[in-house]
């Protein structure tokens, strides 16, 4: 979770997100728009699986050890 | 067309719509019927109350002015939420447990239930949300504007009201509105679940608002391609250098900051949490929701752009893109959007601003300066309501002031990022509440104000440039000309976005004074009790706070305190339940402190944790003497503590001892029973010449007849039968007499090796008999040992004879060496025997020792070792048993040389 958190913030900042930010489209959509937009639904897809995989009631002591 | 009056109706009848949602709401919730409410579906739309009439009107404004950045507001919240089992879950589980009402309270609480960190905190949020609060009035009466502007029917009723009248009433509606929903009655958990749930319609609502308008467009502009390639024709460039720049970092951090100090936004992620597990949820579907938002955002402003007319308004063109087309039906469905996104983010906005002051700044007050003798059963959760609703009208107009001065800017988003940045100051000391255990007070204090001082001067300040020409000359020259304190350069950083300036100047002194200062600061009783308490919480599950140990209160004080604050009704549960567990009348409840504890928490729930702590102090004598007595006792428990390891460490030391009392007892049976051995040795020893010379007198006695030749062997035999016994008894006289002191002989220097030799010249003679081989090793030559040469002579002649005695090799060898080490003469004798088996290794040395499978008629009673022992002894030197290069035994004898004895 915490990881997610970082590589997200870290995809989202300058120098990655720089690298792609380049003048073409995809399907007619900017680059850089497909870019930000498909991390962020990767985002929230990888939490929701993650999501999944914990315990529906997190225990204390596995809680603390997850992060 | 719309017609003004249409569309002021609309709205009347939309919010009539949401009181009655919030109405059967809280009906549902008092019938504890709250399936549905209490869903994580609800609690993630009432989330959603972060995206306001910002998102719905000024992210496409934003969007068309500055390209990509508006995505900034929702990734930082996104990051948050996807790593809610990091931050989320603490502060939901923290609230849970302390009664958090809000960010205040959280602060204060941590940091040792100081009241005046709860009245800094509230006072800035409450001054950093007004822009806000402006924002939404603002972007209300911008799109009725919008429509009146553009209806064939004329203004109406607005006729003759410009902005502000407009948005004065606005304000009041929204004032009069928030009243009606959020204070009739104070909560014990502050969970406002009618209003949630009114929310979480509005979020519906305005979601549906704007995919419809985002769909429209996308539908008229020729699909996503159409629209990005109109985007190309009018040189729109997205991707331009200067997207990912500072300004872009600045505002990713300040929406982190904001997920989670908002005010609102704590209020709904945090204090209205009934259920953990909806966070499970909310962690992916919350930032899909936004996704859903900003998605038709870029293609709205593009379009926007490439078929309004130049001087429109970028921020309206949700609502005057569909009222160009003609669409009416969808213009109104995006003015309730936008409606919608503005009313929920005011309404939960001041009443989570209002809870903080009324807990934090108007209960404390009343609490000093009304005794607390006076006041009737519900008396304090009225005041308590009244003060909470004097806030919210003080905030609307808070509100409301910040419009009026900043209405010629036509902006919404930098106002909302002003808010934000305030808000910002919060963050670093949430952080170190829930993380850093040891963050202090002063330090909190101290970095919360400063930060906030910086954010008034870098960018509250400029924002109200237009108030005064004043400000702006204090922009451009600074105060008294000091140029390097300019609001927008400070310290001569020039050239940077005014908003990254102010973020940064703010932060960075907020993080760093937070910092330093908790490391030079200590922090105070109650606060370390506090920081353990915080930032262990998934440690220790649901311990609770015991800051008052000894209930000098009566049930009757306590249940006076909580009838003013929480009612009649509660109060009695409250005392009965406690009652019923203990078993015993609520008339004659005794208070325990795990009672007070809980009644705190429930009081805190209601009026704040400083103010709880502050009511019960005065009716629990000498709240701060129980603290100190707390302390007293923790540290009482230390003593015991120390002490029982103290006697633990004397049980060890008492175990090791009767350990080592067990082996001495254990070889002084071994001896004991030696010494039986050695006495019927004696004896016997002693028996057999006595017998002998006893009966060979008797045959001198009896026979005359005797042959003088026999009568002269039997009388030698009685002689050396004498000499035998006597030998033996004088051995045993000498060695008590060594070990007593009794024997003493002049040190003198003596030649050791010429010892040594008569000893070997002594023994040929046995050597012989045997037909043991002597190899004469290495030799030491003239060598002055301190000592008696006759006696260093017998040590050695008991050492080889015993190596000759006990030797039962086919080929029967010794070895004997001497040599001078380290200023020691040292003497080596070894042999191929049986050698010495471990046991008898120590007892070799004891009187009366004799080989145990050494056989009687070995000779010896098994004095010599022992009394070579004291010999050598007494010549200062050692006689010991050590491993040789040959198998069987080897002796080492070591004296000290002349003049070396040290």
């Amino acid at each position: 979770m915490m990881l997610l958190t970082l590589i997200g913030f870290l995809l989202l900042v300058p120098p990655v997100a720089h690298l792609f930010n380049h003048d073409f489209s995809i399907l007619g959509v900017p680059q850089v728009v497909f870019y930000l937009f498909g991390v962020w639904l990767a985002l929230i897809i990888a939490t929701w699986a993650l999501t999944r995989r914990l315990e529906p009631d997190p225990d204390i002591e596995t809680g603390e050890a997850e992060e | 067309m719309l017609s003004a009056d249409l569309v002021i109706a609309t709205a009347i009848a939309y919010v009539g719509l949401l009181f009655v949602l919030a109405y059967l709401g809280d009906r549902r919730a008092r019938a504890n019927k709250k399936i549905w409410l209490n869903s994580s579906t609800v609690y993630t739309l009432s989330i959603s109350v972060y995206c306001t009439s910002w998102t719905f009107y000024g992210a496409v404004g934003n969007a068309a002015r500055s390209g990509l950045e508006f995505l900034t507001i929702y990734l930082g919240p996104t990051l948050v939420f996807v790593g809610w089992y990091f931050l989320l879950r603490r502060l939901v589980r923290i609230s849970h447990l302390y009664r958090i009402t809000s960010v205040a309270d959280l602060l204060s609480s941590r940091f040792g239930k100081s009241s005046r960190l709860g009245v800094l905190v509230t006072c800035i949020a409450v001054v950093g949300i007004a822009p806000y609060i402006a924002l939404q009035l603002k972007a209300v009466t911008s799109s009725i504007q919008a429509v009146a502007g553009t209806s064939e029917f004329g203004r109406g009723s607005l006729e003759g009201i410009d902005d502000v009248g407009l948005a004065f009433g606005v304000a009041a509606g929204m004032a009069l509105f928030t009243i009606l929903f959020g204070t009739r009655h104070v909560d014990a958990k502050e969970q406002h679940h009618g209003v949630v749930a009114a929310i979480a319609f509005e979020a519906v609502v305005k979601l549906a608002a704007l995919v419809a308008v985002g769909v429209f467009v996308v539908y008229i502009g020729g699909g996503f391609e159409g629209i990005f390639s109109r985007a190309a024709d009018l040189g729109i460039d997205f991707a331009s250098s200067t997207t990912f720049d500072a300004r872009w970092i600045t505002t990713l951090v300040l929406s982190i900051a904001a997920i989670v100090c908002l005010p609102r936004q704590f209020q709904v992620t945090v204090v209205e949490n009934s259920n953990e597990n909806h966070l499970r949820v909310a962690g992916w579907a919350f930032p899909a929701y936004m996704l859903l938002m900003s998605i038709f955002i870029l293609p709205i402003a593009i379009y926007g752009l490439s078929v309004m007319p130049a001087n429109s308004n970028p921020d309206m063109f949700a609502l005057t893109l569909p009222l160009n087309a003609g669409q009416n039906g969808l213009a109104l469905f995006a003015f309730i959007g936008g409606f919608s996104s503005a009313t929920s983010m005011i309404i939960l906005e001041s009443i989570a601003l209002s809870i903080m002051v009324s807990n934090h700044i108007i209960m404390p007050l009343v609490l000093r300066f009304t005794p607390s003798s006076q006041g009737d059963g519900q008396g304090m959760s009225k005041m308590l309501l009244v003060a909470r609703r004097f806030s919210i009208v003080l905030i609307l107009s808070l509100g409301f002031s910040y419009f009026l001065f900043t209405r010629d800017s036509d902006a919404l988003a930098p106002i909302g990022l002003i808010s934000f940045t305030a808000i910002a100051q919060f963050f670093p000391a949430l952080l170190a509440a829930i993380f850093w255990r040891d963050a202090s007070l002063k330090a909190v204090t101290t970095a919360v104000t400063v930060g906030f001082i910086l954010w008034a001067w870098t960018c509250f300040l400029p924002s109200l440039d237009s108030l005064s020409p004043a400000i702006a000359a204090l922009l451009v020259e600074g105060p008294w000309g000091i140029s390097w304190l300019r609001p927008q350069a400070m310290f001569g950083l020039e050239g940077w976005d005014p908003l990254a300036h102010a973020a940064f100047w703010s932060l960075s002194v907020n993080v760093l004074i937070l910092t330093l200062g908790s490391l030079l600061t200590t922090p105070s009783a109650l606060e370390r009790i506090q920081a353990t308490a915080f930032v262990d919480v998934f440690r220790r599950r649901g311990m609770p706070q015991r800051n008052f140990v000894r209930g000098s209160a009566t049930a009757n004080d306590l249940f006076f305190v909580a009838e003013r604050v929480l009612g009649e009704k509660r109060a009695g549960a409250l005392f009965e339940s406690a009652a019923r567990e203990s078993g015993v009348e609520p008339a004659v409840l005794d208070p325990t402190p795990e009672f007070i504890g809980r009644l705190e928490r429930e009081l805190a729930g209601s009026i704040g944790a400083a103010s709880a702590h502050v009511m019960l102090s005065k009716v629990v004598a000498g709240g701060d003497v129980s603290l100190e007595e707390m302390m007293q006792m923790a540290d009482e428990a230390q003593q015991v503590i120390e002490y029982t390891q103290q006697l633990e460490k004397t049980s060890t030391e008492l175990r090791l001892t009767a350990k080592k009392l067990e082996d001495a007892n254990a070889q002084l049976r071994e001896l004991d029973s030696q010494k039986d051995e050695f006495l019927s040795q004696v004896s016997h020893e002693v028996r057999t010449p006595m017998t002998s010379i006893r009966s060979f007198s008797e045959i001198l006695l009896d026979s005359d007849d005797l042959a003088p030749a026999q009568r002269r062997r039997f009388v030698s035999t009685i002689h050396q039968e004498s000499l035998r016994l006597t030998k033996l008894l004088d051995e045993i006289l000498d060695l008590s007499a060594l070990e007593r002191g009794e024997r003493s002989w002049q040190n003198v220097p003596v030649d050791a090796e010429e010892a040594l030799d008569r000893a070997l010249l002594v023994c040929d003679a046995l050597l012989r008999q045997k037909g043991m081989s002597v190899e004469v090793g290495e030799r030491a030559h003239v060598t002055m040992v301190e000592g008696d040469a006759d006696r260093l002579c017998q040590v050695f002649i008991n050492i080889i004879s015993n190596a000759v005695k006990y030797n039962d090799a086919d080929e029967p060898r010794m070895w004997v060496s001497s040599t001078v080490r380290g200023g020691s003469y040292i003497v080596e004798v070894s042999d191929n025997g049986p050698g010495i088996s471990k046991r008898d290794r120590k007892l070799i040395f004891e009187k009366f020792w004799r080989g145990v499978e050494g056989s009687g008629d070995q000779g010896g009673a098994g004095l010599g070792l022992a009394i070579s022992r004291q010999i050598v002894a007494r010549m200062n030197g050692s006689l010991e048993l050590v491993q040789g290069a040959a198998p069987g035994a080897c002796f080492r004898i070591r004296l000290p040389i002349v003049g070396k004895r040290n």
